[in-house]
């Protein structure tokens, strides 16, 4: 579904190896959760596979699309949500997810169906008539993600989804993001809670000064890990 | 001390981004861009001579009546009228609608302070309006007139010091305003059409004031006796529309003598008492006013239900792209006021000014023009072209999305729904402006409908190629790093530079439809100009088309 092949981005004429060299093989169905240090180029790479950034080297492809060759194929089949949801503060939030709704064309009875489903499960709907700039973080995440659902995207590339929103909420997305694996769909996220990651995801990558480090299944993370115990211990050692 | 040192320091380096410039200078990319801007800069330079050239006729007429100083008065009082009116606008968004204040209102800090130092970056702002127009006057004056060393040093005095009346006025009475408007969750709509009410009064009541001070002027029985012995005498009866004008007028005027020496000091005197109580007010004016913006939120969870309709409404996507547009224009306060109050309020004051001042000249003009209605066909159309770069919206069409850009490049929207969405953003405003400007001219003269729709059409039409060289610019160079709307728009070297190309471009079409007027039938020269405009939009438009999808992709 997804599938990166030597990617590599470097910042200050070169200097910074922001992403260096890597290669992801991300099959339908899955949910895969890409995790790392701070700085370690998670933002860095999500940019790439959703078109804000151009790699430097190497190819991305979603579903055999080459998203810098055929960039709107490519985009008509993902949803983006980005760490720090900056959107439109001075449109109504029904006005924004119209907007959206519009920039995928989707049909009125599909937009008027998932609308309902969306705000509802998050818990929005009394807010969308007010202007986003009157929203809390929690609030504009919610939003995005809405905004994110209603285009049905093959592919759902989250960036820390689960920050700044409160536990039923998070609870429900981790429930969307199961439900679109069962229904074929793909979903690749970036988080630092790992106890997400570790329940959630069905393979895991980890990334460390712009290389990946490690790949895999829990259970292969952990045969490869001297204290086996948890995705912390192996994390911690991992990324030391 | 230290405090306001600090904010100060901080305030001037996030306005005018000095760190970010040190750091974008040393990209080579950029050498290309001083390039164009130095070209736009000098575009406008020939306009700005013919004036200064006017100027020095102005002197020679003052000074043949014996009243060389009414030149220097006119100086000043320019300069301080338009420093007050630009600074109604700035103080408006540096005080009440810049993002910093969100963190800077928490901290300890006295609310003057925090006016202190915003109030010292906007003379900085200011400068910029005060000094094209002061400089001439008072360079021509002091060279003509063989000025000693004490009126130099008295015109570096007075210049620097020139915005702070103006701007304490302003900031006097937006915060007043925004205290007292501070109300209810239509403040911002509240705000704005009060604020273009205000402004169009103030206009009105300055007009009337000068008329009203002239005829008093001529109506004396000794003017003409007064007039030869009293060699201020113009200065002393004009400038009581605003006196500060008058003093500094009066001590550059006499710089060889002690009385030019008490009306510096007078002129100062006052600066530092009204920039005093503007301090003093701010304590308990400025946070009243403020609070509101912050607090937003207040009526969230409280807004009416949204109906199924509005759930499921499907738009076009370059349509959805347009409503967005306009809708982000009309209810950003900054925008509103400079894009679409512009585009409205220019030919209004144009052409109030002229029918309640009693100027019949415009009048007489446009009659001697309406026998044969091509020439003012033409240069109707001309005028709202030119709104067409002066609306500022093409300029900052990109740099407006600032952070918020990556929506439109993560999202599958083809290049030419961007184009035409935004160019129809545009359009929309562009007819604001023509209602307004054939609305007020309906005053002055009357127009036949065919004349009108065809001054519509040629006008729409012209604004496309001109909207399009506007976002062509902004494509280029998109200011999207901003915390302040404000800064998207009057802060943007992108305005200034599609002003620059596009006096360039209309005053091209401009020479050459002049020089085929009278040599060919009104209806070829129609014809020939909606060729060239169209011809000019399909051109930009395929160059716009390559410069956005490149330029989605490697912006970061």
């Amino acid at each position: 579904m997804l599938k990166i092949k030597n990617v590599s981005k470097s910042y200050s004429k070169g200097n910074i190896r922001a992403v260096d060299d890597i290669s992801l093989d991300i099959r339908p169905g899955e949910i895969f959760g890409f995790l790392g240090p701070n700085g370690a180029g998670k933002t860095t790479t999500i940019k790439m596979i959703v078109g804000l950034l151009k790699p430097d080297d190497g190819t991305i492809a979603i579903d055999g699309v080459n998203v810098w060759e055929d960039p709107l194929r490519a985009k008509s089949m993902i949803s983006y949500v980005p760490d720090n949801p900056e959107v439109y503060d001075r449109l109504k939030g029904i006005e924004y997810l119209n907007f959206i709704g519009d920039m995928y064309g989707i049909a009125k009875e599909e937009r008027q169906r998932k609308l309902d489903h969306y705000l509802e499960l998050f818990n929005i709907k009394d807010a969308v008539g007010d202007l986003i700039a009157s929203y809390s973080h929690g609030m504009k995440q919610k939003l995005v993600l809405t905004s994110a659902l209603l285009n049905n995207p093959k592919l759902f590339i989250l960036d820390e989804p689960m920050v700044g929103l409160d536990p039923k909420s998070s609870f429900n997305l981790k429930e969307v993001m199961r439900n679109m694996c069962n229904e074929g769909k793909t979903v690749f996220f970036s988080t630092h809670v790992l106890e997400v990651a570790e329940k959630l995801c069905d393979r895991i990558a980890i990334i460390n000064k712009g290389k990946i480090i490690a790949m895999g299944t829990m259970d292969e993370l952990r045969s490869h890990a001297i204290d086996r115990k948890s995705l912390e211990n192996i994390f911690l050692e991992l990324t030391e | 001390m230290d405090k306001i040192i600090s904010l100060i320091k901080t305030d001037f380096n996030t306005t005018y981004g000095l760190s970010s410039i040190a750091y974008s200078f040393k990209s080579k990319k950029n050498r290309w861009q001083i390039i164009v801007f130095g070209l736009a800069i000098l575009s406008l330079l020939p306009t700005y001579f013919m004036i200064v050239k006017g100027l020095g006729a102005m002197y020679t007429v003052y000074s043949q009546i014996g009243q060389k100083s009414m030149f220097l008065l006119s100086g000043f009082l320019s300069s301080q009228i338009l420093v007050f009116v630009f600074g109604l606008l700035y103080v408006m968004s540096k005080y009440y609608f810049s993002n910093d204040m969100g963190h800077l209102v928490p901290l300890p800090i006295k609310p003057s302070y925090i006016i202190g130092s915003k109030f010292v970056t906007l003379m900085i702002s200011e400068y910029l309006t005060s000094l094209p127009i002061i400089l001439p006057f008072i360079i021509i004056y002091g060279l003509k007139g063989g000025e000693g060393l004490l009126y130099w040093i008295y015109s570096l005095i007075l210049i620097g010091f020139l915005p702070v009346i103006p701007l304490v006025l302003a900031s006097i009475l937006i915060m007043i305003f925004m205290k007292y408007t501070n109300i209810g969750g239509k403040k911002d709509l509240i705000r704005t059409i009060s604020a273009v009410i205000f402004v169009a009064a103030m206009i009105y009541f300055q007009l009337k004031m000068q008329t009203i001070a002239q005829k008093s002027l001529m109506e004396g029985d000794n003017f003409l006796i007064n007039l030869i012995t009293d060699s201020n005498l113009l200065v002393k009866k004009l400038g009581m529309v605003f006196p500060p004008s008058q003093w500094a007028t009066l001590s550059l005027v006499n710089s060889s003598n002690f009385s030019g020496l008490v009306s510096l000091l007078a002129f100062l005197l006052v600066a530092a008492i009204s920039f005093t109580i503007m301090i003093i007010l701010s304590e308990s004016l400025f946070l009243d006013g403020l609070i509101g913006n912050i607090e937003m939120s207040a009526s969230k969870g409280r807004a009416r239900r949204i109906n199924s309709r509005d759930l499921s409404r499907e738009t076009r996507p370059y349509l959805a792209l347009a409503r967005k547009e306009i809708i982000m224009l009309v209810k950003t306060p900054v925008y509103l006021l400079n894009a679409v109050g512009g585009v409205i309020m220019i030919p209004i004051i144009l052409i109030m000014s002229s029918v309640v001042s009693e100027d019949q000249s415009l009048r007489t003009v446009l009659e001697a023009l309406s026998p044969n209605s091509g020439f003012l066909i033409l240069g109707l159309a001309g005028f709202i072209v030119a709104l067409g770069m002066l609306n500022s919206i093409g300029t900052t069409t990109f740099s407006r999305e600032g952070k918020s850009l990556w929506i439109q490049r993560s999202l599958p929207i083809k290049v030419s729904d961007q184009i035409i969405g935004r160019l129809l953003s545009a359009l929309f405003i562009q007819i604001l402006g023509i209602i307004a400007l054939l609305g007020s001219l309906a005053f002055i003269v009357r127009l036949g409908l065919l004349d009108l729709l065809l001054i519509i059409f040629l006008g729409l039409l012209g604004s496309i190629p001109m909207t399009q060289l506007g976002m062509l610019i902004d494509i280029l160079r998109p200011m999207l790093d901003w915390d302040n709307p404000q800064k998207a728009m009057k802060q943007n070297l992108n305005v200034l530079i599609g002003m620059g190309l596009g006096t360039l471009y209309l005053g091209g079409i401009g020479f050459l439809t002049v020089r085929a007027v009278g040599k060919v039938n009104f209806y070829l020269i129609y014809s020939l100009l909606i060729l060239v405009f169209v011809l000019s939009t399909i051109i930009l438009f395929n160059i716009l088309g390559k410069l956005i999808k490149k330029q989605f992709e490697i912006l970061e």
